[in-house]
């Protein structure tokens, strides 16, 4: 056992605070640097760990990548020899939560900038140490993993030099898997990362940065305490919803979850008020003290707006209830994802969901087949629309179905994207860039091979297949960051999909008009593919305003697999039917025609 | 009332390449002790059955596997011998046995014959060389044409002869050449089955790993048809998906499969439907010599079929045949069945003759996905 007796009352004066997060790539080690931090100050024994301890669900564990942020309370005393009390504030790894990653960086004084030694500084690591920049934090850049034999420490420095305003005497060295170099960085959050400044006397005043909601407590909300106490029994007022709240208990994770007395200024934990749904406590809104609130909530408080929007649909018709149901559940939980009922003629019921992104998406809807073993239809992701109508009307659409001819203009979202490519793949980089509509803002050098690209892209455009593209044509090479800048008009149409004639809403898509042919095509080719053959011939039509631009076709099946009878095993046979009945249910009918779940996304699959 | 027996003989000298059916090496001394137990099991079923009024005289007994040809003449004559006392067979019993053609010898052949065999099923299955070692198959062409001839002197001119289409290698040419020689020797019943790979058998693992390749799904296709023009062009009826039979010379005990009635299987992994019951003896040879040798039943798996389960198989194993299925028989669900079948027979996949709802030509190539099509128009799930 490691673990340092804890002294039964700690100073919680600011000066021993230290508000942290962790700014790291994927697989640049930020959880392996963070069990360490946890295994150093005692909180956990190495005995007792198990892998990164921060992540918690499994699926966040399967895709490598922290959804939600966590907070972590950790007592260290230093070299000083005072005790001190550090807080750990995890972010999400991923653009798609990028709003979340601002509030749990707006909750630090510091963060530590964690790079791998052999993979250098990527584009969403320079996002966020800017955004943390941009908010006054210190940074403690640490160049991680510097076990590797590719390891090169010195040409990552110099990156960091270059791209950021930091001096490289700054950066420390560390093997977070082998445990060297922890106690320095401990040490320089200690003596780097300055104090919160809050005050107990003033009005309370807490930026919620993450909160989820528990089976058994209701929802848990992280705060940050910047001014003023918050303790049980206190009526407290979100100052964004206007709701007003009886707290019943706070406390700290170390990383067990401990109840306290208090949460005061600067520190960081857990408010727990009876709240039932997850809508009435948004990241980024301020927690006040009802009978004296603050003047001014914290800065940066906006609502965070679905980028991407799909309709979910229940592969057999009878699972609708079911389906709303685990929508219902699933937003209680996640306050960024949406739904609205909605009806296609192909699939019947469902629901048209918002993400923040695909990656969003994706976890979504794993999530409500998993948790809730639900077989569902995914429709192609769009992105929002902003159409204007013949008399001047505004109307926001996420369903490509709701594009008719009749409008004055289109409006589609751009984004700003970064992308840090070594300069030996920026050829084909541009190349793509430009394919996707995108216009070059930005072009430089941060190391002698490494460049830093700005473009200005359709965030339609970027959601298909960008960053595998991007992979791909970078052999894994390049990282990319975006975020949203604006609307601008955009000349697109929407392309239908037929099957024996008759539309199939559910396949609709809204494409730039000088692709659309192409698309058409491409569309069209890989339905043919994924469509099985069946009874009938299936003809596979796309279509732009009624006129049809690419066609395929499914020939009729001619013969099935006519096995061998097994004497008198009838059963065997039964089940080899209802082994092909199960099948056809995991398929959509539309009309007579069985249609797999993956011709719904075969748009996502189609280059260009 | 059940009048069918099956009894299974799991021996083979070697697995065939595509078998997963029951089977294991055979060994002497383990075969004496099966066929003791064998015995038995025929006993104890004929005494289960005295509840019941009894048993009744046989009209129809298969004795398949496995390889039941390579018993001793001494275990067939027993094994007929307790089926004769226990049961008795009624007046023009159907009497098949399964051979392979490279375990069968004159002297094989005297004591099939005074066992009172009188239909004998001839695993053939090619009669080209290269697809026959493909099949992974212990006999060439030749042997199987001699089996034949053999079968046909011995006095049993009830010959079926077991074909199988669609062999890594194989060609539509060279199918016709199969159906043409199988007919030349002059059988009253051939069964022409689709090579359908297993999960586990050697055929699987050659085809997973690209060292077999299958023929075309088109071609295949073709030689499906082929069989069923060439083998209705010499006179045999297209009775079921993959049987053929000159008229009068169906299988008695298949249809009795097809058509819903009652059978008792005896012997390791055999299947009995008695009373809406279906029973499955169990597979290991050595747990169904233990389980007799201690005076138990074998029984394995017992499943009792529901309602909407015996209208499903009613309908599944009635479309099968060529005779289809008479509708009547379904009582309240007879309309429902029809009504669902419309857009089938519209297509083409189906027709309605009378009360007698059956498969077209097309329809039977595309057997399962018509059932599964129409399950789901009737809504039965």
């Amino acid at each position: 056992m490691e673990k340092k007796p804890i002294p039964a009352e700690r100073d919680t004066s600011p000066k021993r605070i230290r508000n942290f997060s962790i700014i790291a790539h994927i697989d640049h080690g930020k959880s392996t640097l963070a069990d360490r931090l946890l295994e150093r100050t005692g909180a956990v024994s190495r005995s007792k760990m198990t892998e990164q301890m921060l992540d918690s669900m499994d699926l966040e564990r399967e895709r490598g990548i922290t959804i939600k942020a966590h907070a972590v309370r950790l007592d260290y005393r230093a070299e000083d020899g005072s005790d001190y009390i550090l807080n750990l504030i995890d972010t999400p790894g991923h653009v798609d939560f990028s709003y979340e990653v601002s509030r749990s960086l707006a909750s630090c004084e510091g963060a530590l900038l964690l790079v791998d030694a052999a993979q250098g500084l990527q584009a969403q690591s320079f996002a966020n140490a800017y955004l943390a920049i941009d908010n006054n934090l210190e940074i403690i850049p640490v160049i991680n993993k510097i076990d590797l034999p590719s390891a090169d420490p010195e040409r990552v420095r110099e990156q960091i030099e270059n791209a950021l305003p930091l001096k490289g005497s700054e950066i420390l060295l560390t093997s977070a898997k082998e445990g060297t170099g922890i106690n320095e960085i401990i040490e320089a959050i200690v003596a780097r990362i300055p104090p919160p400044s809050g005050r107990d006397e003033n009005p309370l005043k807490a930026l919620i940065f993450d909160s989820w909601f528990d089976n058994y407590r209701g929802v848990v909300v992280l705060v940050r305490v910047f001014d003023g106490i918050v303790r049980p029994g206190m009526k407290i007022r979100l100052m964004g919803s206007g709701k007003e709240l009886d707290v019943a208990e706070v406390g700290y994770f170390r990383p067990k979850i401990s109840p306290a007395e208090a949460l005061s200024s600067g520190e960081v934990g857990y408010v727990i008020a009876g709240i039932k749904t997850i809508t009435d406590t948004k990241v980024g809104d301020t927690i006040t003290n009802a009978a004296r609130p603050a003047s001014e909530p914290c800065p940066g408080y906006k609502e965070v707006k679905p980028m991407v929007f799909c309709g979910l649909y229940p592969t057999e018709t009878g699972q609708f209830e079911a389906l709303k149901d685990a929508v219902e559940k699933l937003r209680l939980n996640d306050s960024s994802f949406s739904y609205e009922p909605e009806t296609s003629l192909a699939l019947g019921f469902g629901f048209r969901c918002g993400f923040l992104g695909l990656l969003h998406m994706d976890i979504i809807r794993e999530r409500l087949e998993r948790e809730f073993r639900l077989s569902l239809i995914c429709t192609p992701p769009t992105v929002t629309y902003k159409v204007t109508g013949h008399k001047g009307d505004v109307s926001l659409i996420h369903n490509p179905n709701l594009l008719s001819g009749k409008t004055i203009s289109v409006e589609e979202p751009y984004v700003r994207a970064v992308i840090f490519v070594p300069q030996t793949f920026v050829g084909p980089v541009l190349d793509l860039c430009q394919q996707k509509r995108g216009a070059q803002t930005e072009f430089n050098f941060i190391s002698a091979d490494r460049i830093m690209l700005a473009y200005e892209l359709p965030l339609g455009e970027i959601l298909w297949d960008f960053f595998d593209k991007l992979k791909s044509v970078t052999k894994g090479y390049a990282s990319l960051d975006y975020e949203f800048i604006g609307w601008r008009e955009g000349d697109v149409v929407r392309l239908d999909i037929l099957l024996n004639g008759e539309p199939v809403d559910a396949l609709s898509l809204i494409v730039h008009r000088d692709k659309a042919y192409h698309k058409g095509r491409q569309v069209v080719d890989k339905l043919r593919e994924v469509i099985p053959r069946q009874l009938f011939e299936v003809v596979i039509q796309a279509a732009i305003g009624g006129k049809v631009i690419a066609r395929q076709s499914v020939k009729a099946m001619r013969k099935d697999v006519i096995a061998k009878c097994y004497g008198g095993d009838i059963t065997r046979k039964r089940k080899l039917l209802e082994k092909q009945r199960e099948g056809k249910k995991r398929m959509k009918q539309v009309g007579r025609i069985d249609i797999p779940q993956e011709a719904f996304l075969a748009a996502l699959s189609t280059e260009g | 009332m059940a009048c069918s027996l099956y009894i299974h003989i799991p021996f083979c000298l070697r697995k065939c390449a595509y078998c997963d059916f029951l089977s294991v090496p055979f060994d002497k001394g383990i075969s004496v002790r099966y066929v003791k137990a064998l015995i038995k099991e025929i006993v104890l079923r004929a005494e289960d059955l005295n509840a019941s009024g009894g048993p009744s005289p046989l009209r129809t007994i298969y004795i398949g596997g496995g390889t039941p040809t390579l018993l001793s003449n001494e275990s067939l004559k027993e094994i007929f011998k307790t089926i004769r006392e226990c049961f008795g067979f009624s007046a023009g019993a159907e009497i098949t046995i399964e051979a392979n053609p490279g375990t069968l010898d004159g002297s094989k052949m005297e004591a099939i014959v005074l066992a009172g065999v009188n239909r004998l099923s001839l695993g053939v299955q090619s009669l080209d060389d290269a697809e026959l070692a493909a099949l992974g198959r212990i006999h060439t062409g030749d042997d199987a044409s001699r089996a034949a001839a053999l079968v046909k002197e011995s006095g049993i001119e009830n010959l079926s002869l077991d074909l199988i289409y669609g062999i890594p290698g194989q060609r539509l040419k060279g199918w016709r050449n199969t159906l043409k020689r199988a007919l030349g020797l002059k059988p009253r019943h051939i069964s022409a089955y689709e090579l359908t790979p297993e999960p586990g058998t050697p055929l699987y693992e050659s085809l997973r790993t690209g060292s077999l390749r299958l023929p075309g799904e088109d071609e295949v296709s073709d030689m499906f048809y082929l069989a069923v023009d060439e083998l209705e062009s010499a006179g045999l009826l297209h009775y079921e998906i993959s049987n053929y039979a000159y008229p009068g010379y169906e299988c008695r005990h298949n249809l009795n499969y097809w058509r819903r009635g009652e059978y008792i299987g005896a012997g390791a992994g055999a299947h009995s439907f008695i009373g809406e019951r279906r029973i499955k003896n169990t597979e290991d040879v050595f747990n169904y010599i233990e389980l007799l040798s201690s005076g138990s039943l074998p029984f394995d798996e017992l499943e009792e079929v529901r309602k909407e389960e015996a209208v499903k198989e009613f309908i599944f194993l009635g479309l099968r045949t060529g005779e289809g299925i008479d509708t009547r028989l379904l009582k309240g669900n007879a309309s429902g069945l029809i009504n669902a079948s419309r857009a089938l027979i519209e297509g083409g996949f189906m027709e309605l003759r009378g009360d007698c709802l059956r498969l077209t030509k097309r329809g039977t190539a595309l057997y399962s996905s018509v059932i599964v099509e129409l399950f789901r128009a009737i809504g039965l799930d």
